[in-house]
């Protein structure tokens, strides 16, 4: 019995996790920046979340679209501000890389000064389980994480490809002059892709604040899921990574089974490194060799 | 006034010493590593751990932590240094966090979060070192030979086997480099130095706890690092004195709540993370540099014209 | 022909994804000769040299290196056998200086020391001047190789080579951009080398340079090899020259 409730468990946070990291999968996919302020990301969303709704005492409609529109700023104005820059005059690995860590020290820090360093959360009735068997129980918002999760996935991936800025955007990964060939330009691309990556943690972010909570260190965890379930899944590979990140949900969440939760992001650490030795190029990654 | 600069001596040296070995691989071997902190906490347990139980002699404390700490380092090189180099940031980004979930829950070695109490004063050669000045000497003289040992690594033929890889890694490897082996060497070496600064660091507080080694530390001696100027000898040595008298300085500033004096630091780096990249990618050592190189250029071309 | 072979190449294959890259490849290169790759772009020239330094993996074939096989060992060790390539990129140690990018060569141990000591040291040191003079670098020595002219990198990059001790070297377009006075240095220098027994593989466009420099061409088109002989009995085939001039005149 125990076995199913961290399995059900496990599938919410893996919802979760998928989705954020396809966000993160996206953006490092297509523009080949290491967004590490991606976990950034959604701490805003969850904290603006938390704010409208609690604090303000606002709809949860309205703290969805206020993070929504905060997420989305955030995005194209990294782009834009720092990214654009950097890549204008060298935007080697490394500096993208250090900027984006700034980022995401300044979110956090700022986070931790507005809100306190302690766990918020949003009440809701939502997350309160129903027994459906014995000893066994299943809260509304699992349903809710499972369906947000499949349709934003199948949704990102209709845009990619039915749409003609979808196409130009997944073969901005493969190659920028093709692109810039179709009269597209790539920079605008990169904002695009920016700002669907950090859409697409806005449902996590408010269900980790409606169930398990928020601190301003939560960013770093979710940094880590993102890219771990992306190089698991395989660089490049969106379904790969969303694949990654349900496992590590799982994966973390089974841990329990006989670990205490502390030792949660360690198994995320430990599936990380089996991958690196056994599999470098994840489920669906093939490059891997430098 | 002097009890307060011989404690910021010691603790810049020790920094110093960790910057310093950070830019070992950052700068010269071009692996970006998100575990120096882990690396100095492993360091600083270890020695918490030998002085406590076994001897107080400073260099047998030392000699553990480095080879613990160094085959720690080399467990997460060796598999993640065979891939690309974003395997490397995020396999040692796991590490940082695993270890602190180590130094945390490892009761009976690390005190969980309370910490280790009531470390020994080291001796050395069975003389004891007492008092704040000893310290900040012995402090320094590690410094000084962390110093020697980067500054003659940097010179030798290892030196330029890591630049050259870091500047081409296929033409390495066509010029018959080995390139993972030579690179997780590097990462053995600038891990277990760490572990120096670590065991200095247990000493000098005779007391540590997890919050001195979490990825807000790794995230700052990265700052140093970078700040200063990665790839240079001087930088880092910069970077870490800057950063270190920023606090100091903050806190003379009346108008700011002395609780959120930590996260406004924090912030201050990551702003001067992002606007360095965004306008001096080579840091402050590389800007001044670069002005020099200029200046030396023109005098070549001065002295060709006289010529 | 009767030159020794050093490196045969037995039904070599590379595809990426559908692309045959490298399709069905058998030829050898022989001792002491120039051997020029010729073909159109994307004929799979940089291909085959990255399938023989151990770059790529092939999908299919082998490579042998005086009758052992090359196949699955890692590029440092295949350089390490006697076999130096340059790049078409040239991939320079941009931000080491002129000295240190040849003497990094030289230096093959990965440990802390080199072998032998303060004599080998030395005889480091005067093949570094030896070849700083060959390719007229000696007083760009203390420069870093970023901040060198185009020619510069070039000759730079033929350095490296020059100090490795390979029997073999594979060029990757070495001459292009080169003007008047560099070109015919770098001729000479490749002369002179070849006339000491090393073995040279070029990829060239220029065919004024593959006329002049090759006692031998393979033509490639489409992955394939189309042909393999001869300077003038290659460059008279009326068919290859239509590939190669049709693709060239698009």
């Amino acid at each position: 019995m125990l076995l199913l409730q961290l399995l059900i468990n496990g599938l919410q946070v893996g919802a979760i996790y998928a989705l954020t990291a396809v966000g993160f999968s996206l953006v490092f996919g297509s523009t080949k920046i290491f967004h590490v302020a991606h976990g950034a990301a959604f701490t805003i969303a969850g904290y603006i979340f938390y704010m409208l709704t609690v604090k303000a005492g606002a709809h949860w409609l309205v703290g969805l679209a206020g993070s929504t529109v905060a997420v989305l700023a955030f995005g194209v104005l990294i782009d834009r501000l720092v990214y654009a820059p950097i890549e204008r005059h060298e935007g080697s690995f490394f500096t993208v890389f250090v900027a984006s860590l700034g980022v995401a020290t300044i979110v956090q820090n700022l986070i931790g000064t507005m809100f306190g360093r302690g766990f918020v959360s949003v009440s809701t009735p939502l997350s309160k389980g129903v027994e459906v068997v014995q000893g066994v129980y299943v809260s509304p918002l699992v349903g809710i994480s499972v369906v947000c999760g499949i349709g934003c996935f199948l949704a990102l991936h209709l845009f990619l490809t039915r749409t003609h800025v979808g196409m130009a955007l997944r073969a901005l990964g493969e190659n920028r002059d093709l692109v810039r060939a179709y009269g597209l330009n790539p920079r605008n691309l990169s904002t695009l892709a920016l700002a669907l990556g950090s859409l697409l943690v806005v449902p996590g972010a408010v269900i980790a604040a409606a169930s398990s909570g928020l601190n301003p260190a939560i960013g770093a965890h979710v940094m880590l899921i993102s890219i771990a379930a992306t190089i698991v899944g395989g660089v490049g590979s969106l379904v790969g990574a969303a694949c990654g990140g349900l496992l590590l949900g799982m994966a973390e969440n089974l841990a329990h089974w006989g670990l205490a939760s502390q030792w949660s992001e360690a198994i995320t650490f430990v599936v990380l490194l089996l991958f690196i030795i056994f599999r470098p190029a994840g489920f669906f990654g093939s490059a891997i060799k430098t | 006034m002097l009890a307060y600069l011989v404690n910021l001596t010691t603790l810049v040296a020790i920094n110093v010493i960790l910057a310093v070995t950070l830019n070992f691989v950052i700068g010269y071997a071009g692996i970006f590593s998100l575990a120096h902190a882990a690396f100095f906490g492993i360091g600083a347990y270890a020695a918490a751990y030998v002085a406590m139980h076994f001897t107080t002699d400073f260099l047998a404390c030392v000699a553990v932590a480095m080879v613990l700490t160094g085959l720690v380092s080399l467990a997460l090189a060796m598999p993640a240094l065979r891939v690309r180099g974003e395997y490397f940031v995020a396999a040692s980004l796991g590490l940082q966090i695993l270890a602190v979930t180590v130094f945390t829950e490892w009761k009976s070695v690390t005190g969980g979060i309370g910490g280790v109490v009531g470390i020994p004063s080291p001796t050395i050669f069975g003389r004891p070192i007492v008092g704040t000045t000893a310290f900040m000497v012995l402090a320094l003289v590690c410094l000084a030979i962390t110093l020697a040992i980067i500054a003659a690594l940097v010179r030798s033929a290892f030196g330029r086997n890591l630049k050259a890889i870091r500047d081409s890694e296929s033409a390495a490897g066509a010029f018959g480099k080995q390139v993972a082996l030579i690179k997780t060497f590097s990462v053995v070496i600038s891990s277990s130095l760490a572990a120096v600064a670590g065991a200095l660091y247990a000493f000098y507080l005779s007391f540590i706890n997890v919050e001195s080694f979490t990825l807000d530390t790794s995230v700052l001696i990265m700052a140093m690092v970078i700040i200063g100027g990665a790839g240079t000898l001087a930088g880092p040595i910069i970077g870490a004195v800057l950063l270190l008298v920023l606090p100091s300085a903050l806190s003379y500033l009346w108008f700011l709540p002395p609780t959120e004096i930590g996260s406004i630091q924090q912030i201050l780096y990551g702003l001067a993370l992002v606007l360095l990249m965004i306008f001096y990618p080579g840091g402050l050592a590389g800007a001044l540099t670069r002005g020099a190189g200029k200046d030396r250029q023109g005098d070549r071309e001065a002295g060709a014209v006289k010529a | 022909m009767t030159e020794k072979i050093l490196l045969e190449i037995r039904g070599l294959s590379m595809r990426f994804g559908g692309l045959r890259a490298v399709d069905d490849v058998t030829m050898d290169l022989r001792a002491g000769i120039v051997t020029a790759l010729v073909g159109p772009n994307g004929a799979g020239k940089t291909t085959l040299f990255n399938l023989i330094t151990g770059h790529l993996a092939p999908t299919e074939g082998d490579v042998t290196w005086r009758g052992a096989s090359l196949l699955g060992k890692p590029s440092w060790m295949i350089a390490r056998n006697g076999i130096a390539r340059s790049f078409q990129d040239l991939r320079l140690f941009t931000h080491m200086t002129v000295e240190e990018n040849i003497l990094t060569v030289m230096e093959r141990s990965s440990w802390l020391w080199q072998p032998g000591g303060s004599s080998r040291r030395h005889a480091q040191r005067a093949k570094v001047e030896e070849i700083l003079d060959a390719v007229g670098l000696a007083d760009k020595r203390e420069v870093r190789a970023i901040d060198l002219a185009y020619a510069e990198r070039k000759f730079l990059s033929l350095a490296r080579i020059m100090a490795t001790d390979a029997e073999v070297w594979l060029l990757d377009e070495p001459a292009s951009g080169l003007d008047r006075g560099s070109y015919e240095r770098f001729c000479a220098l490749l002369r002179a080398h070849v006339d000491r027994g090393i073995t040279v593989c070029l990829i060239e466009h220029n065919l004024d340079i593959v006329i002049s420099l090759s006692d031998r061409i393979a033509f490639l088109d489409q992955g394939r090899l189309l042909a393999d002989g001869e300077p003038q009995s290659v460059l008279n085939d009326p068919h290859l020259s239509s590939i190669y001039f049709g693709e060239r005149a698009a």
